[in-house]
C-alpha cells in the first residue's frame, strides 16, 4: 500500500518544498521508491531545490492534457534512481487543474510508488485543494513564529474537515539559542497550540541555502549536517521507526561531537 | 485576569441590527422527535458579494459532524431541509456519505428548490418540496425568538472557524487564537479560551462566558466589548465573564455569584 502524503503549511516561506525535497530524498535512500509531486503551478519550485530544472520536459499540464504520457513526464533523478519528480507547469496558474484531475494523477502514481508527497503550495486556495485533493496523510510544516502557528492551525482545520486525520507536524527553522533565551517559541509552545504529534524538528541552518542554491538535497552532503540529519530521522520515523528527538539544547561544542557520534552509529 | 481591577476599558460597541443575525446562520443539527433534522442556510446567507458557498457549507457540515459524532446513536434517520439552497444530485450524495461516515441515515429531503427536488428523488430520498416562503425556521422579524437548544461540541476550534448558534454554545476543547464563537445565549469552553468568544449576539446583556483557562483575544457580551490585559496572567483559574453597567467583568468561577 503505497502513501499519499500533502507537505503543507499555510503560510509561505516556512520550508515546504525544503521538507519535500530532502524528505523525499532521505526516504528513497532508505530503500523507497518514492515520487515527489510539484503542486504549486506557476510558482514552481521544487525542480530547483532538487537540482532538475534542465531534465523537465513535460509537466503535469500535459500529461492531464493528453499530449504525454504520465512516465514521460516523470523526472528520474540523477544521483538516486528511487526518486521522481512530476513537475508542475510554470506558465499556468494553479486554475489551471481541478482537484478532481489532481486526484487522478497522484492516484495512477500511486500504482507503482511506494510513497507519493506533495508539495502543496502556500494559501489555502485552489493550488491548496488541488494538493490535499488525493492525499491520506499530511505533514504541517511551521516556524516558530505566532504567524506560521496561526496559518498551520487554520490549515489542520481544513485538513480535518477534508477528512485528512493522519496529521503531523514539523517544526522548522528552531533556533534553540533564542528559545532559551526565552526569545522564540519553544517546541512545546507551537505544540499547545497546534495538538498534533510531532514528527520532527529540524533546526535553523545556513547550509540550507547554499544546498538550494546547488539543488542538492542537504540529506545527500558529504559534511554531515544537524538540519539534515533531523530530515533523515523525520523520514524514518514516516517509516514507523522509533527514532529520539535530537537534543537540540546542548551547547554547540557538545554539540557537533555529539550528532558526529550519532551519524557514527545510525547512518552510515 | 481574576480580579475586576486588570479587565482593560470595556467599550460599548453598537448592537448590530437583529435582521442581520439571521444572515449568519450556519449549518444546524436539531433533534426532533427520535430523528435528526438537518438544517441548511438559506441561498441568501452571506453578503451579496460573497454568499456562503457550497464548499464552507460542506466544511461546516463536516465540523459538526466530527464535533458531535459521540452524542449520536447509530443509524438515526436523518432529515435534510434544504430550504432555497440549489442541490445537485453530487452534492446530496457527499452530504449522504458524511452522515454516513457518521453512522446516520439521510431519508428525506425538504426543498422548496425544483432542481433539487429533482435531484433528490432521482437519488431515492423522499421529498417534500414546499413552497418558498412557508418553510420551517424561517427567521422572522418579531422580537423574543425562543432560543435554540444549546450546542454542544466536542473539537478544537482552530484558527479561521467561527461557530454561531441562536442559543448557547458548550465547546469540550480549546478555542484557539483566530476562531470565534458567536452565541445568542452563554459560551461555555470546557479548555483554553483564546480566539474571540461573543455571548448574547443579540443583545441579551446577562449572558455570560465561562472557560477553564481564559486568555481571549476579545470577548463581547451584549454590546460590551474587552479585550485581554496585556500582560497575561502567571496562572489560570476557571474563570467567568459577565457584563455590568460599567463594562465587562471577569471572577473566578469559585466567587463568581451574579452581583
Amino acid at each position: 500500500m503505497s502513501r499519499i502524503i500533502v507537505v503543507t503549511s499555510g503560510k509561505g516561506g516556512v520550508g515546504k518544498t525544503t521538507s519535500t525535497a530532502n524528505l523525499g530524498m532521505a526516504l528513497a535512500q532508505l530503500g523507497r521508491k518514492v515520487a515527489v509531486v510539484d503542486a504549486d503551478f506557476g510558482l514552481r519550485n521544487l525542480d530547483l531545490l532538487l537540482g532538475l530544472e534542465n531534465r523537465v520536459v513535460y509537466t503535469a499540464v500535459e500529461v492531464l492534457a493528453g499530449e504525454c504520457r504520465l512516465d514521460q513526464a516523470l523526472v528520474k533523478d540523477k544521483r538516486q534512481n528511487r526518486l521522481v519528480l512530476l513537475p508542475a507547469a510554470q506558465n499556468r496558474t494553479k486554475d489551471a487543474v481541478t482537484p478532481d484531475q489532481m486526484k487522478q494523477l497522484v492516484v495512477s502514481l500511486a500504482e507503482s510508488y511506494d510513497y507519493i508527497l506533495v508539495d502543496s503550495p502556500a494559501g489555502i486556495e485552489m493550488g491548496f485543494q488541488n494538493a490535499i485533493a488525493a492525499a491520506q496523510e499530511a505533514l504541517v510544516v511551521t516556524t516558530p513564529e505566532i504567524s506560521a502557528v496561526r496559518d498551520a492551525d487554520r490549515v489542520v482545520g481544513l485538513l480535518e474537515a477534508n477528512g485528512i486525520k493522519k496529521i503531523h507536524l514539523i517544526v522548522n527553522r528552531l533556533k534553540p539559542a533564542m528559545v532559551q533565551a526565552n526569545d522564540m517559541m519553544s517546541v512545546a509552545d507551537v505544540q499547545e497550540i497546534l495538538a498534533i504529534s510531532l514528527i520532527g524538528v529540524v533546526p535553523d541552518d545556513e547550509r540550507v541555502i547554499v544546498s538550494t542554491n546547488k539543488g542538492e538535497p542537504l540529506v545527500l552532503a558529504d559534511a554531515p549536517s544537524l538540519a539534515g540529519l533531523a530530515f533523515n530521522n523525520i523520514a524514518r520515523r514516516l517509516e514507523g521507526e522509533k527514532v529520539d528527538f535530537l537534543d537540540l539544547t546542548a551547547n554547540n561544542e557538545g554539540l557537533l561531537n555529539r550528532f558526529k557520534k550519532l551519524l557514527n552509529y545510525k547512518i552510515f | 485576569m481574576s480580579s475586576d481591577a486588570s479587565v482593560p476599558a470595556s467599550v460599548p460597541v453598537v448592537p448590530p441590527a437583529p435582521s442581520e443575525v439571521d444572515r449568519n446562520s450556519q449549518v444546524r443539527f436539531k433533534s426532533e422527535g427520535g430523528r435528526l433534522v438537518l438544517l441548511l442556510p438559506p441561498e441568501d446567507v452571506g453578503d451579496s458579494i460573497n454568499p456562503l458557498s457550497w464548499t464552507e457549507i460542506w466544511q461546516q457540515l463536516k465540523q459538526r459532524l466530527d464535533g458531535s459524532e459521540r452524542f449520536w446513536q447509530p443509524n438515526t434517520t436523518v432529515h435534510l431541509i434544504a430550504r432555497d439552497r440549489l442541490l445537485d444530485s453530487r452534492q446530496l450524495q457527499a452530504i449522504a456519505d458524511a452522515l454516513t461516515e457518521a453512522q446516520l441515515q439521510l431519508k428525506r429531503v425538504y426543498t422548496s428548490r425544483r432542481q433539487t427536488a429533482v435531484a433528490a428523488a432521482t437519488s431515492g430520498y423522499s421529498v417534500e418540496q414546499q413552497p418558498t416562503v412557508a418553510h420551517l425556521n424561517q427567521p422572522t422579524e418579531e422580537a423574543g425568538q425562543a432560543m435554540a437548544e444549546p450546542l454542544y461540541l466536542q473539537t478544537t476550534l482552530r484558527s479561521g472557524n467561527e461557530i454561531r448558534h441562536n442559543g448557547t454554545i458548550i465547546i469540550l476543547g480549546d478555542s484557539n487564537p483566530g476562531s470565534a464563537i458567536v452565541a445568542d445565549g452563554d459560551i461555555i469552553v470546557w479548555g483554553r479560551l483564546r480566539g474571540v468568544a461573543q455571548a448574547g449576539a443579540k443583545g441579551n446583556s446577562r449572558c455570560l462566558i465561562l472557560a477553564l483557562q481564559m486568555e481571549p483575544t476579545q470577548i463581547r457580551i451584549a454590546n460590551f466589548v474587552a479585550r485581554a490585559p496585556e500582560n497575561p496572567p502567571g496562572q489560570f483559574y476557571p474563570e467567568i465573564a459577565y457584563a455590568t453597567p460599567q463594562g465587562i467583568r471577569i471572577t473566578r468561577a469559585s466567587d463568581f455569584s451574579r452581583p
